[in-house]
């Protein structure tokens, strides 16, 4: 059941990415109920399936990856839904199809936590940092579509992208939003790890990779909120800076996970 | 059975014939009841400032004196006879028309959806008199303007100027709303764009302009504050659009007069849209970090690529169009058929009646009996020759193909004339 579940959130997914590229290869643009509709169908299987996950437990990659995806989905939704940006399925789907597809390759069981994987405090640890993440790789996404737009504009090109993409404001906003709301929810899923680790653990059951990519992933997130709230970067230089900070956390995990591979623990 | 459409339009007639046969609501009941008196059972005038065109339900041969009459009236002395700048579509013709008029295909620029609301308005304001077959033909006329813009992007993108002005400021700032712009010059062009920005829940703050005086005017129509040129560089500090359309001979946009105030503006993006030509902006304006330049040319690209693509889409639309008008001629044509084939058969009967009649003075001798079987034998006979004739068109009449049936019928047999001489 809770691979059959993942199957057809994979599917839906898929479906929601063709959908979003249609109007790109000269379709007819798809009614934004079609699109809405697909990804929130997907997710609310794709929900059941993490629902289930969660009595088996959370912990390791698998599970983190089923777990990003499905944020990612859910802010897709959302974006759409509030703000309108519909082209931010262009990258959320086929990464949350990537992602669920990789997570079924690799086998949809528990990691090497299975006791701490049923726990409140991990749980939380894992849905909060998980979100925290995916609302990073939002505001990546909307930094790579903005510069897009920024660039088809300057040029003076108006063709597909100028008519599809959403403007520039609207791009700028989602990314101060992810921002903003990603480092809370990454700040209070890293105070529940320590938490967890000295109530539960005792402090000792923690390695050294996971603390340096925790605190690294919290710092470059910090320092793009820092930007954007302090110093009042805004448009291409928020950007720029929300590009760097992903790609540097993305960097940094796969060096970590070279140097300890393994599918058993996140890191 | 008929219904046609006399009018003008953008096509036909110039800027200044049209907007003296333009008519405000109030207007349209007394000219429609002139031309009805004319001779016609239903009228619908759809009066805009691209068209006036009265649509009638038959009517007689003097009702086109009465249309250009009415028309003529409002030519002003020494213009040509209103007759001249008009033309007359009838059925099908006619029918066809006004769909490709709702759908916007026969409007100036190509697809815009506002004269829907202005068929609705005219059909609205000319309902007491348009009668039941207007009243089906301007419902569906809507319903054929909004099928073609679902099932087609014919009203998609923007294929004007300042349409496409505030298309390219919508993909920088998305909601316009509460946006502040500011006029540089007092162009004919700068003023309609800034309408459309207005429209669309913008701002125009300022007005500059090389003189005080002609600023002042333009801002006190806009409400907004007259400044001079001059006075005008240091509020791109703080403004999200600058309309360009001075009658300048060279560029008074320098990039030194905008490089300064663009500083203060934290990354927030400039959208400058130069409308003059000669053009008022330096290119080198549009390198500058977060100012976004568009000259006409650029505009006039976004609006011509949206014009050609809702080009591309006209044969669909037109596929739509006949459909439609098919369907509406199905139903129109099953409307007449039933009265003309009832007329048709009383006057045979008639025919047989009489020549019965005369033939019976003659056989005085036979008997009731004899003269009944002879009067049931009539009978029989003309309903044997009824029968094809009444089969043919009401199959006709449901494929939608009765009309030239009927118009036959009418013809050889004088029906709906009300002159019997059998």
């Amino acid at each position: 059941m809770l691979v059959d579940l993942h199957f057809a959130a994979l599917g839906l997914y898929v479906l929601s990415a063709a959908l979003a590229l249609a109007p790109f290869w000269g379709q007819s643009a798809i009614s934004r109920n079609w699109t809405i509709g697909t990804a929130s169908l997907g997710a609310v299987l794709h929900g059941v399936g993490l629902l289930e996950l969660l009595q088996v437990g959370i912990s390791g990659v698998v599970p983190t990856l089923s777990v990003l995806a499905w944020f990612l989905v859910l802010l897709q939704i959302v974006s759409e839904v509030v703000l309108r940006a519909s082209t931010v399925a262009l990258f959320t789907a086929p990464l949350a199809a990537g992602l669920v597809g990789l997570a079924l390759l690799l086998g949809l069981a528990p990691g090497a936590e299975p006791s701490a994987g049923r726990n409140m405090w991990f749980i939380l640890h894992v849905t909060l940092s998980v979100l925290g993440l995916a609302l990073l790789a939002l505001a990546f996404i909307s930094a790579a579509l903005y510069l897009w737009q920024f660039r088809e504009l300057k040029a003076k090109r108006f063709g597909a992208v100028f008519q599809l993409f959403p403007p520039l404001e609207r791009l700028d906003r989602l990314n101060h939003v992810a921002l903003i709301a990603g480092f809370p929810a990454l700040t209070v899923g890293v105070l529940l790890a320590l938490g967890y680790a000295r109530r539960f653990a005792g402090g000792l059951h923690v390695d050294a990779a996971q603390v340096v990519w925790g605190s690294f992933t919290w710092v470059v997130l910090g320092w793009t909120v820092w930007v954007r709230v302090a110093r009042r970067w805004a448009g291409r230089r928020a950007a720029f800076a929300s590009i760097a900070g992903f790609a540097a956390v993305v960097l940094v995990y796969v060096a970590l996970k070279l140097a300890q591979p393994g599918t058993e623990r996140l890191l | 059975m008929s219904i046609a459409v006399l009018g003008v339009n953008h096509r036909t007639a110039p800027l200044e014939v049209r907007e003296r046969f333009a008519h405000a609501a109030h207007e349209v009941p007394k000219s429609l009841a002139r031309v009805l008196s004319a001779g016609a059972t239903g009228g619908v005038l759809l009066s805009t400032c691209n068209r006036t065109e009265f649509y009638l339900a038959e009517p007689q041969e003097s009702v086109s004196d009465a249309v250009w009459s009415v028309l003529a009236e409002r030519l002003a002395d020494g213009q040509r006879d209103a007759r001249e700048y008009g033309y007359m579509e009838r059925d099908q013709d006619a029918v066809r028309h006004l769909y490709r008029v709702s759908a916007g295909l026969d409007s100036m620029v190509l697809g815009e959806s506002q004269i829907q609301g202005q068929v609705r308005d005219a059909w609205e304001s000319s309902r007491p008199q348009a009668g039941p077959v207007l009243h089906r033909l301007f419902q569906s006329a809507l319903l054929v303007g909004a099928r073609v813009r679902t099932e087609t992007r014919l009203g998609t993108g923007t294929a004007s100027v300042p349409s496409a002005a505030v298309s390219v400021a919508t993909k920088i700032f998305g909601d316009l709303t509460g946006r502040s712009a500011i006029i540089l010059g007092a162009g004919d062009m700068a003023e309609l764009a800034a309408t459309c920005l207005a429209a669309e829940g913008a701002r125009v703050v300022m007005v500059a302009n090389r003189t005080y005086e002609r600023a002042r005017a333009i801002a006190e129509q806009l409400g907004a504050r007259a400044l001079t040129l001059d006075q005008a560089w240091p509020h791109f500090a703080e403004t999200d659009i600058v309309l360009c359309s001075t009658a300048a001979p060279h560029a008074v946009v320098t990039w030194e007069r905008v490089a300064g105030p663009i500083g203060a503006r934290h990354g927030r993006p400039l959208c400058i849209l130069d409308l003059a030509v000669p053009r008022d902006v330096e290119s080198s304006v549009g390198q500058l970090e977060n100012v976004f330049l568009y000259d006409v040319d650029d505009l006039q690209s976004v609006a011509g690529q949206a014009a050609a693509q809702r080009r591309g889409e006209i044969p669909a639309a037109e596929g739509i169009v006949n459909e439609e008008v098919e369907r509406f001629w199905a139903w129109y044509g099953g409307l007449a058929v039933v009265p003309a084939l009832r007329e048709f058969r009383d006057r045979l009967d008639q025919v047989r009646a009489a020549e019965l009649e005369r033939a019976l003075r003659r056989f005085k001798h036979l008997s009731a009996d004899d003269q009944a079987q002879i009067d049931q034998f009539s009978r029989a006979l003309l309903n044997k020759f009824l029968h094809q004739p009444t089969v043919a068109l009401k199959d006709a009449a449901d494929r939608g193909r009765a009309y030239g049936l009927l118009e036959a019928l009418k013809e050889l047999f004088r029906i709906g004339r009300g002159d019997h001489d059998a």
